[in-house]
């Protein structure tokens, strides 16, 4: 059952299936193409329109009640294709040579057309939707090879398939230069290009405004942009995801530039501004193809086993006449072997250098960000970005500009080009040589400064928990990269804070809670540390029983990152409970004085062993040292057990629950604090009133016996003992 | 070299001259050419008439009228001008020329042949 229009056909109404209606459409567009440049087309159309309006006449005297595909195909079969007309003079349009010996054409798959080679995908050699097989035909390599890297790239890096996808969209089929198919071709348009006109081109073929697929393209690198302010996050799986999509859009463009032709005569950009390319019809030969893939994957498979299976028996004969040709046969099939293991892992060293050197380049741009905070200076920038350029992107441009070449076949014009990438990459040895000898510079002294002590405003409490304002409760795994860890830090807008914090516990001389704070910092100089040093801002306040540390240390540009360092001591005295809370500092800390000489931050790597406490354990000060709660001496590993345990047993919690559980308790206490200070005010108000309330009684009591009769108030008392007076002088003068 | 690609180029050649001549014996429509040229065992498509009965208007060799038809839209009746009875008749010339030509030299090699033969035969 098929549906029925009514169509008004050289004047007259004609019924006819719709799908046959579709392909008297697409018929005369292909007569409009053909004819697109003849002096007079629309008299010869007209006049092939009236002879086919003929024939639907005949058909529907004859009885039929509509025209319908059949009769539609044998109309166009008796009026003729598009390219089975013959060539009248030579004042015809290019397309008309197409018309010779189509059936070679379409196995040759069209490259004819203006003598110019172009991209195309081959629909008659295809196996999804022909782009291997245009891609083969454009880059004259054989077609099997090509789809083997197609899905070498596919299954290593999941890259391959979003530029097939485009260029299956994107390319035009060889069956638009027969008969229906939109005469559309995608060009460059390089007269209204921002780069290289890709998008331009892009645009036109699809009749979309061309800065849809600019914004497609740049989209990544906007996501990543926005990023950068919070790259806390860095390490969160789906930023990287994010991160690599952007490399993928660049590949993908510069692929594009290099295949899609520009479009250089009128002709041509007559051809790439032309009609709208129908995304019905390619919305429906797509699922028709899809039907087709399973069939054409089974057939691909057999024809790839069949290569590779030719290949290896090739191989393998070439091995076994070698063999027999030679005396020594034995060990020169293993020289062979040990040949073509050598060349794998030659293979797969380059292979890792080239990621490495990818990785390396991911990673800079991700500390990027820390720039101003370490340069400082013109050199030092320039080296910066002479590095990131010269060292790590050259190296991976020249390579894969190796491998295109390689794959595409092109001239080698090797020795200028290694010529120019061996020099380039030489000058970005130089420039990170420079770059880590001139920020080292930087880091050379150290400061040494008098310690500085913090006021308490209630150094008897009995208890001090130590925190920060905004704890850093989370792991990061950069906490196993030694150089890195002071890097965890937030960014707020250009100050970067640094968790470089180490709290020391040690016993107080006397009986009251004691902090010092030791500020630290590197420079170029002992002056210049010094004065960094001094210019650290971290403030510490102490209110009750929580001694409050400011979540980090702060780096602006101004005063850059050198490896500037707190250490917070705290004297306990005997008998008085310590707790420090985690996610304040780093972690590593000693009991006991240290000797802050000038390698200090050697001392913190000296591994677990030196850690004597725990983070979020209460601790009590005896006489020798820290003890725990239950009466064990501080012992750093296992004091986070026995609170478990401790834990476990009160309430059978987990583990997890026990840092709630503490931030819990610190706030019932500070909730009862406060309830308790509400519940002394009150008294005191309530005291204040009972006390006001007999004062007038009493004033009442005294006024009634004095007779006055009112009733006053004890502000009105107070001025009325003012007034009164006075009114009894003057009446009594 | 292909015979397909030779085979058209001749055709092209004479097509003009073909249509023409069919023309001239009377007024024609496209279909009927078609029919006629069919039945002269001249297989032409009507997508490549009608391009050309357009160009041989333009340039004045053809006239048409329009004809009312019962069984379908009005039909173009073509005949040749004056112009193109002249043209034709250059188009005449031409081709007997070439026609006597390709002959004598096809001929002559059948003659050859024949003399091969002949001298062979003792």
């Amino acid at each position: 059952m098929k549906q029925v229009i009514n169509i008004n056909f050289q004047g007259r109404v004609v019924p006819i299936e719709t799908s046959a209606f579709e392909i008297l459409k697409a018929y005369t567009e292909s007569l409009n193409q053909h004819f697109a440049n003849e002096e007079g087309k629309e008299e010869i159309i007209n006049d092939i329109e009236s002879r086919i309006g003929e024939l639907f006449q005949e058909r529907i005297t004859k009885g039929a009640t509509c025209i319908t595909d059949d009769d539609i195909n044998a109309i166009i079969t008796s009026i003729g294709r598009p390219e089975d007309f013959e060539p009248m003079d030579d004042a015809q349009p290019a397309s008309s040579s197409s018309s010779s010996s189509s059936n070679q054409q379409q196995q040759a798959g069209s490259n004819f057309t203006t003598g110019h080679k172009r991209l195309y995908r081959d629909e008659n050699n295809k196996v999804i939707g022909g782009v291997c097989a245009g891609l083969a035909n454009y880059f004259n390599v054989d077609i099997v090879v090509v789809r083997i890297i197609f899905i070498i790239l596919i299954f290593s890096f999941g890259f391959g398939i979003l530029p097939y996808i485009i260029m299956w969209v994107a390319v035009p089929s060889t069956s638009s230069t027969q008969l229906g198919g939109t005469k559309k071709k995608l060009f460059r348009d390089t007269d209204d290009k921002m780069i290289a006109g890709v998008c331009s081109g892009i645009g036109n073929y699809f009749g979309i405004n061309p800065w849809i697929p600019r914004v497609l393209f740049l989209l990544p690198f906007l996501s990543y942009f926005s990023r950068w302010g919070h790259w806390g996050g860095f390490w969160n799986f789906g930023d990287v995801v994010r991160f690599t999509f952007s490399p993928t859009s660049l590949i993908v463009y510069i692929i594009l530039w290099i295949v899609i032709p520009e479009a250089l005569t009128t002709s041509e950009k007559l051809e790439m501004k032309g009609e709208k390319v129908d995304m019905n019809s390619i919305k429906n030969s797509v699922m028709e193809e899809m039907k087709g893939v399973g069939k054409k994957a089974e057939k691909f498979g057999k024809e790839a086993s069949g290569f590779i299976n030719e290949k290896a028996k090739a191989v393998s004969g070439d091995m076994q006449n070698f063999s027999r040709r030679s005396r020594g046969g034995l060990g020169n099939v293993i020289a062979m072997f040990a040949k073509i293991f050598a060349y794998f892992i030659i293979g797969c060293v380059c292979f890792g250098l080239v990621m490495g050197l990818f990785g390396l380049g991911i990673f800079s741009i991700g500390v990027f960000p820390l720039k101003d905070y370490i340069l400082k200076g013109e050199w030092q920038n320039f080296y910066a970005w002479g590095t990131l350029v010269l060292f790590i992107a050259v190296p991976i441009i020249g390579i894969i500009t190796w491998l295109i070449r390689k794959i595409a076949k092109m001239k080698n014009n090797s020795r200028i080009l290694r010529l120019t990438f061996g020099s380039l990459w030489t000058l970005g040895w130089v420039c990170i040589i420079m770059l880590i000898a001139t920020v080292t510079q930087d880091f050379k002294s150290s400061s040494r400064l008098d310690d500085q002590s913090i006021a308490l405003s209630n150094p008897k409490v009995n208890k001090l928990v130590v925190t920060s304002s905004s704890p850093f409760t989370k792991k990061y795994y950069a906490r196993n990269w030694v150089r890195f860890e002071p890097f965890e830090n937030l960014l707020d807008d250009d100050t970067a804070y640094v968790r470089n914090v180490y709290v020391e516990i040690e016993r107080s001389q006397n009986d009251s809670f004691q902090v010092t704070m030791k500020k630290m910092s590197r420079g170029h100089d002992r002056k210049d540390a010094n004065n960094l040093a001094s210019l650290i801002k971290f403030n510490a306040v102490q209110s009750d029983s929580i001694l409050l540390l400011d979540k980090g240390i702060a780096i602006n540009k101004v005063d850059k990152f050198r490896n500037q360092l707190v250490v917070i001591t705290v004297y306990v005295p005997l008998g008085k409970q310590i707790r420090v809370n985690s996610g304040i500092d780093n972690g590593h800390v000693h009991f006991g004085a240290r000797n802050w000489g000038n390698d200090w931050d050697n001392d913190y790597y000296d591994g677990e062993q030196d850690m004597k406490w725990q983070h979020d354990v209460d601790y009590v000060m005896k006489e020798d040292g820290l003890y725990t709660l239950t009466g064990r001496k501080a012992d750093g590993w296992n004091d986070k057990e026995e609170t478990y345990q401790n834990n476990k047993k009160k309430k059978n919690g987990s583990y997890r629950y026990d840092r709630i559980q503490d931030s819990i308790e610190r706030k019932i206490d500070s909730i009862e604090n406060r309830k308790q200070q509400k519940k002394d005010s009150i008294e005191r108000k309530a005291e204040y009133l009972k006390d006001s309330i007999d004062r007038r009684n009493e004033a009442e009591k005294n006024k009634i016996e004095n007779g006055t009769g009112l009733i006053i108030k004890p502000e009105q008392e107070a001025v009325a003992s003012v007034i009164m007076p006075g009114v009894d002088i003057l009446t009594n003068i | 070299m292909n015979i397909d690609n030779t085979a058209s180029q001749m055709r092209k050649g004479v097509l003009e001259f073909c249509i023409l001549s069919v023309i001239k014996q009377g007024e024609a429509y496209p279909s009927d050419i078609i029919d006629k040229m069919k039945s002269a065992n001249f297989n032409l498509l009507e997508g490549t008439l009608y391009p050309l009965l357009t160009r041989l208007k333009n340039a004045e060799f053809l006239t048409y009228r329009w004809v009312e038809s019962n069984s379908g839209p009005p039909r173009k009746y073509f005949s040749l001008t004056e112009r193109g009875a002249a043209f034709y008749k250059e188009l005449e010339a031409t081709w007997n020329e070439l026609a006597n030509a390709v002959k004598a030299v096809t001929d002559i090699d059948a003659n050859n042949s024949n003399n091969n033969n002949f001298n062979n035969n003792p």
